[in-house]
């Protein structure tokens, strides 16, 4: 098995499962064009195609040299990152949180709207980051939330979602409502 | 020309309002493009219907400024975060970043500063002097081939930059150009890989992708180092580079302007192709190309110079001929349209005074990147100093607003947070991100290029070879391309 890892089997797989349902996608769109005779299929296949052939070198790659760095490259971190000690499941825990935290708050955006749930995800991030003060917690989601309506609301007016659930809309029509009222003033 | 430059400089310099517009041009793009998490991108999308209410010069000149100074602002980000403000500031964060880990971050942004002004002014000079020769040799020579193999020059050249080994670097420039392909075929307009979302009709866009990979991941990966208390927070350092060291990598200036140059004169490749082939030059021509990647100062002068230098050139095609080079040159395109106006030839005898004043200001805000560049250098290299538990939310909400506001659409945000998981990811297994979003960016280009180009030649590889530039371009990615196998055959037979 020269120097393969599970991680690089894992990875080959993962690769090799992108270009196979890519390609099988590919018959959901295999049209011709009169006027082109590649159709709309040739350009995605030979990329899938190139990319099955690099996966091969890079098994191949791994093969030989494990997980080591190739000589000469540029642009690159010296360290391997993917060696990084998840022994305690705390910190894994943590770690998903942060991944997925932000993917909520976008899924939550249409329901929710900016103005209500950017508080409460500035709040969420600091928290993750490690901070335990609650009244910097505070202070800072205050601070970042009014740099959020002072550039983008007042300054730029800047059409943010507003959310289409209530309470929800309701606040964000309240903070318009006030926006409208300020810039009248001027 | 000296009196067309003289006009529009009264032109520009005449009226209280345009200074007002051009001064907010300068600092907005600046700003915006050294805020961590948003772009010159999303200052545009936000001021596109504003600009319906100016002078179509005004409009124009506002887009040209924002380009030209958010172009340079993005370096900042590139250099002090890791997260560049634009896919052409990206190959500055390969030395730029290390050397703010080195504690030498003044002197990589001093660099930025200086090499952004001259690739700039100097572009902006060859811009105003050549405009009209340099559009009609484009027009003879550079068609859907030699634009085709441009890309699969630059593709190559940013393959072999970024990846842990050549085949992750080719890897990720294949997964960029696999992301390229979602949306309408740009020959027939099917859809392809829609996935039943009506909204990826559209092609996967720029900006939240951009964000994803580059700003989001980074947010991602230092909070998995603060996580499992690896976090090192970077060192500020305020030395300036001295002049003996600028004046020591003239020739890479030079080398970077003319490649910066010639890829921004070029429909639909812009400055992101004239960084990495500066880089990708400076990487080929060194005697220590192993010191690249780990904070040489080349490696920040020859992007930051490349990406300046194609601003003025790319605004070539869009004003001689009308095609834009990247995404922010197609908001000029819109500019344009709203006033009723269309770039391309007619504009120079339709409305001269719009170029000139166009030109000055580029000129102007080239200049201006030199001295206010190098006094917003030194209050935004405070912002390291702030704890990043509190940056990462400004950051993330920042990209979120980007994200959102150049369609209005929440699945871009979920796109950028989608991206944002795959780039750290990828990142963690030594893959290139730049080496993605060049694919992305340039997949779609390379592909209508391709096609244009077969059917000009009717299918026949023989006529399509037979154009000079073409098949120089051509042998020159095939080349790189070889070297890399010979590259990565011959370090696994050592080890072997």
């Amino acid at each position: 098995m020269g120097q393969l890892g599970k991680s690089h089997m894992i990875e080959t797989v993962v690769w090799s499962l992108i270009a196979v349902i890519f390609f099988g996608y590919t018959f959901e769109f295999n049209q011709p064009i009169e006027i082109y005779k590649f159709g709309a299929t040739g350009w995605p296949r030979v990329i899938i195609l190139l990319l099955m052939l690099v996966t091969l070198g890079n098994l191949y790659h791994h093969f030989k040299n494990g997980s080591a760095v190739q000589k000469g490259r540029v642009g690159i971190a010296e360290t391997d990152d993917s060696q990084t000690d998840y022994g305690n499941p705390a910190t894994l825990a943590k770690i998903i949180a942060i991944l997925f935290t932000p993917f909520l708050f976008a899924w939550l955006l249409k329901p929710v709207g900016m103005y209500s749930g950017a508080p409460f995800f500035i709040a969420a991030v600091i928290w993750l980051f490690g901070e335990r003060r609650w009244q910097w917690i505070l202070a800072i989601t205050l601070l970042i939330y009014a740099i959020l309506l002072g550039l983008f609301v007042v300054t730029l007016n800047a059409p943010l979602p507003q959310g289409n659930v209530s309470p929800f809309y309701d606040f964000s029509g309240f903070i318009l409502k006030m926006n409208t009222q300020l810039q009248q003033l001027w | 020309m000296l009196e067309n430059f003289l006009a529009g400089t009264g032109a520009l310099f005449g009226d209280p309002f345009t200074i007002a517009i051009f001064v907010f041009g300068v600092v907005g793009g600046m700003l915006f493009g050294a805020i961590p998490g948003v772009s010159m991108l999303t200052l545009a999308a936000i001021l596109l219907p504003f600009t319906a209410d100016l002078e179509p010069a005004q409009g124009v000149m506002l887009f040209a400024v924002i380009y030209c100074t958010g172009t340079y602002g993005g370096a900042i980000t590139a250099i002090l975060f890791n997260i560049p403000g634009a896919p052409e500031n990206a190959p500055t964060a390969f030395d730029g970043y290390p050397m703010t880990r080195k504690g030498q971050s003044g002197k990589a942004v001093g660099a930025a500063v200086l090499c952004s002004a001259i690739g700039g002014v100097a572009s902006a000079l060859v811009m105003m002097a050549a405009t009209e020769p340099l559009a009609n040799w484009a027009i003879r020579n550079i068609g859907p081939p030699e634009i085709f193999a441009l890309v699969f020059f630059g593709l190559a050249v940013a393959s072999s930059v970024g990846g842990r080994t050549i085949w992750k670097g080719w890897m990720s420039v294949l997964l960029g150009l696999l992301i390229a392909t979602i949306g309408q075929d740009p020959v027939g307009g099917i859809n392809r890989y829609n996935f039943g979302f009506t909204d990826l009709a559209a092609g996967i866009a720029f900006v939240p992708a951009i964000l994803g990979f580059f700003a989001v991941s980074e947010i991602f990966v230092q909070a998995e180092k603060k996580a499992t208390g690896q976090f090192d927070a970077p060192k500020v350092g305020m030395s300036f580079p001295t002049v003996l060291e600028l004046w020591m990598h003239k020739f890479a200036v030079l080398r970077s302007i003319l490649v910066g140059f010639f890829c921004g004169i070029l429909p639909g490749i812009g400055a992101t192709l004239a960084a990495f082939m500066g880089y990708g030059e400076a990487v080929r021509w060194s005697k220590n190309k192993e010191e690249f990647g780990k904070g040489k100062l080349e490696g920040v002068i020859s992007s930051e110079t490349a990406n300046n230098a194609a601003t003025g050139a790319a605004m070539i095609p869009l004003l001689a001929l009308g095609l834009p080079g990247g995404a922010l040159t197609a908001m000029m395109v819109a500019v344009f349209q709203m006033h009723d106006l269309e770039p391309g030839p007619l504009v120079f005898y339709n409305s001269p005074d719009l170029i000139w004043i166009v030109f000055a200001a580029m000129f102007y805000a080239n200049l201006s990147i030199l001295f206010i560049g190098l006094i917003e250098t030194k209050t935004i290299l405070y912002l390291l100093k702030i704890p990043f538990q509190f940056l990462a939310p400004l950051i993330l909400l920042l990209a979120t607003i980007g994200a959102y506001i150049s369609r209005g659409l929440v699945l871009d945000v979920m796109v950028m947070f989608g991206a944002g998981i795959l780039g750290f990811l990828l990142r963690r297994t030594g893959y290139s991100i730049p080496g993605i979003v060049l694919g992305l960016i340039l997949g779609k280009i390379g592909e209508q290029n391709f096609a244009q180009g077969m059917q000009m030649v009717h299918y026949d590889l023989g006529t399509y070879f037979s154009r000079p530039i073409c098949s120089i371009l051509i042998a020159a990615g095939a080349l790189t391309l070889a070297a890399g196998v010979y590259r990565a055959f011959a370090s696994s037979s050592h080890k072997a």
